[in-house]
């Protein structure tokens, strides 16, 4: 195993390949640690593959893998993180915004003892309406809901402890949520301040996804990450909801009945009843979840397992 | 039977329709010979078809070379197609339907198609069945491709060729094989669609039971969810789900509204019994993409969302 991976993904990076690859090795290098470069190709229609190759074939320690065809920021970074090979993670741009002078921070801040660090743009280098706006309000949504502010989820340039990482699901556009699943069981998270560049060559080709996406995903994770565990509480909590609506409904009509003022009890009996089997589908619902859960092999627990052992380690290594 | 030096492996899966096995065999055997490559031929018989075997065991006895997969019973298409592929060697894989569907001497020219791709599939262009076939699916197809970038214009051909790697990564079941060059799409494969010369003998005008049209349709509603969200059930449920719900919900606010200020009884409002059902529905259809975000999100580390072709070093 390596000391240290550093991966970049790269969609449509001709121009930028070489000075990236040059800076990364400009950085790192003066810290003598045993390290690997990955480049995930996300499918790039343009030079970008073949230039990266050429670096390979002079520098053992630079691995390309390249995509089929393109499939978004997250599954680059998930590859990456996969086929990486070092105990300690950091990823990046491949577009140069991210500097990577500030490599060296970020193992310096996991060796105090954070799982994941965190870098947030100090003098963000983008259009103030289009970027820098949205993505202060999604951070806010994002802390507010998931409990852990991060001051700048969509700061690429991250650090991680390997088995923290590579235990956490990602996919889909999930990496906005990392912190957010990592805290849950019980990493340290640190932030610390980053350059970020305006960019040198083309332009963003990663956007802001419509608002419903950030949403969506947001109600998803609180739901599944503070819930995944234990889907019978949120949902039985739901059809208790609808059990108490319904049993209210009842007993309005019962009184409706017993004061025979006459009017037909259809409508009130029929709502009632609806609001019944809609506590039992979602109990039921429940259980499904409960045993989807218990057949998946994720489990949150698996982190807190990771966090438990980490420290265990680090206890030892002290104690040495 | 055959050298590991087997370029191409020609399956042809026995499942339902076909017509004369011997004459067909020449007529493919024939374009093989005509492509140049070596091959061998692979017939997956799914369940009973007494006749064919009788004419396969003939041809054998004859001395041509066929391996002969009789399933136990029927399975479907598309394991009759994934057993065909595990028991071939060929580094490509022809299928072609048990029954005429593009003439023969076509067969070469697909093949020296799939030089630059990795699936070459037939479009039978142009087309000389019935117009009732040609309607029926045009229709299908226009269904279909919202799906997927690529637009296909003969899904339904059975005549594709394809590099084994495509198989071995996409898997397929039940009636799935008619949607392999949209998932191998999907994956990140070249595929390409070429005209070919419709057979002569595949001019007849199919009507099939209401059954199958519902199934079809069916298949591409599970296409389509397969493609589009399989990763984010809650983006189509959770949309499905709220704005049924939003309905269901005015509905209430309404009668709340005029039970209050117009002291209309809810008892008298039937209307209360839909705005119940939808708010009903509608969380039921939320709970149910919730429940596949936990699929996912719990077996998140089996599903690869991505597809690789290449690492260097």
């Amino acid at each position: 195993m390596k000391d240290l991976s550093v991966i970049a993904p790269l969609y449509n990076e001709e121009e930028s390949v070489v000075l990236l690859y040059e800076a990364i090795v400009r950085a790192i290098e003066p810290l003598h640690l045993d390290h690997e470069i990955l480049f995930v190709d996300d499918g790039s229609r343009d030079n970008t593959f073949r230039i990266a190759r050429e670096l390979a074939e002079k520098d053992r320690r630079l691995r390309v893998i390249r995509f089929r065809k393109n499939y978004g920021q997250t599954p680059a970074m998930a590859a990456g993180i996969d086929h990486a090979d070092g105990k300690i993670l950091i990823t990046m741009d491949g577009d140069l915004q991210n500097d990577p002078e500030d490599i060296p921070r970020f193992i310096e801040k996991i060796g105090e003892g954070y799982d994941i660090v965190c870098g947030w743009r100090e003098k963000r280098q983008d259009k103030l309406v289009t970027r820098k706006i949205p993505s202060k309000v999604a951070n806010w949504l994002i802390g507010k809901v998931t409990g852990v502010p991060i001051r700048d989820n969509g700061c690429s340039l991250k650090g991680y402890r390997t088995e923290v990482i590579k235990a956490i699901p990602l996919y889909s556009e999930m990496h906005r949520f990392i912190p957010a699943m990592a805290s849950i069981a019980g990493s340290r998270i640190a932030q610390i301040p980053v350059r970020h560049h305006a960019r040198k060559f083309g332009k963003s080709k990663y956007g802001l996804s419509r608002i419903y996406k950030v949403l969506l995903d947001l109600l998803m994770i609180k739901t599944v990450v503070s819930f995944a565990s234990r889907p019978m509480i949120w949902f039985g909590g739901m059809a208790s909801l609808a059990a108490v609506g319904g049993v209210l409904t009842f007993a309005f009509t019962i009184s409706r009945w017993i004061r025979s003022e006459g009017d037909s009890l259809v409508v009130l009996n029929g709502t009632a009843m609806l609001l019944g089997t809609l506590a039992i589908f979602l109990l039921f619902a429940g259980a499904l979840g409960e045993l989807v859960y218990k057949t998946g092999n994720l489990k949150i627990n698996t982190l807190a397992d990771i966090r438990a052992s980490l420290t265990g380690f680090e206890m030892q290594d002290r104690k040495g | 039977m055959m050298g590991p030096s087997t370029e191409l492996s020609v399956i042809v899966p026995v499942v339902e329709r076909y017509d004369d096995v011997a004459e067909l065999y020449r007529a493919y055997k024939k374009g093989l010979e005509d492509s140049g490559k070596s091959y061998e031929f692979i017939y997956v018989i799914d369940g009973d078809f007494g006749e064919v075997m009788e004419v396969l065991k003939r041809l054998i006895a004859e001395g041509e070379k066929i391996k002969v997969i009789k399933l136990a019973r029927w399975f479907g298409e598309a394991t009759a197609l994934t057993i065909g592929i595990q028991h071939s060697s060929g580094s490509s894989i022809l299928t072609l339907p048990a029954y005429q569907q593009v003439e023969a001497h076509e067969i070469p020219r697909l093949i020296e198609s799939l030089k630059d791709y990795d699936m070459v599939i037939a479009r039978r262009w142009p087309r000389k069945d019935s117009l009732f076939n040609r309607i029926q699916s045009w229709v299908f197809h226009m269904l279909l491709n919202p799906v997927s970038d690529f637009k296909f214009h003969d899904i339904g051909c059975g005549v594709r060729v394809f590099r084994k790697q495509v198989a071995q990564e996409i898997s397929i079941y039940g009636d799935q094989h008619r949607f392999l060059p949209i998932l191998a799409h999907k994956y990140g494969f070249r595929v390409l669609e070429v005209d070919a010369a419709q057979s002569q003998k595949d001019t007849s005008k199919r009507v099939y039971s209401p059954g199958t049209y519902v199934q079809r349709m069916l298949d591409i509603f599970t296409i389509f969810f397969l493609v589009k969200f399989t990763k984010k059930p809650l983006r189509f449920f959770g949309i499905l789900g709220s704005s049924v719900f939003t309905v269901g919900f005015l509905v209430l606010l309404y009668l709340l509204f005029a039970k209050v200020f117009q002291g209309v009884a809810l008892a008298g409002r039937p209307i209360l019994l839909l705005g119940t059902l939808l708010v009903v529905l509608g969380v039921q259809v939320f709970a149910i993409g919730l429940i596949g975000e936990i699929i996912i999100f719990t077996h998140a580390k089996d599903i690869k969302e991505y597809t690789i072709d290449q690492i260097i070093g």
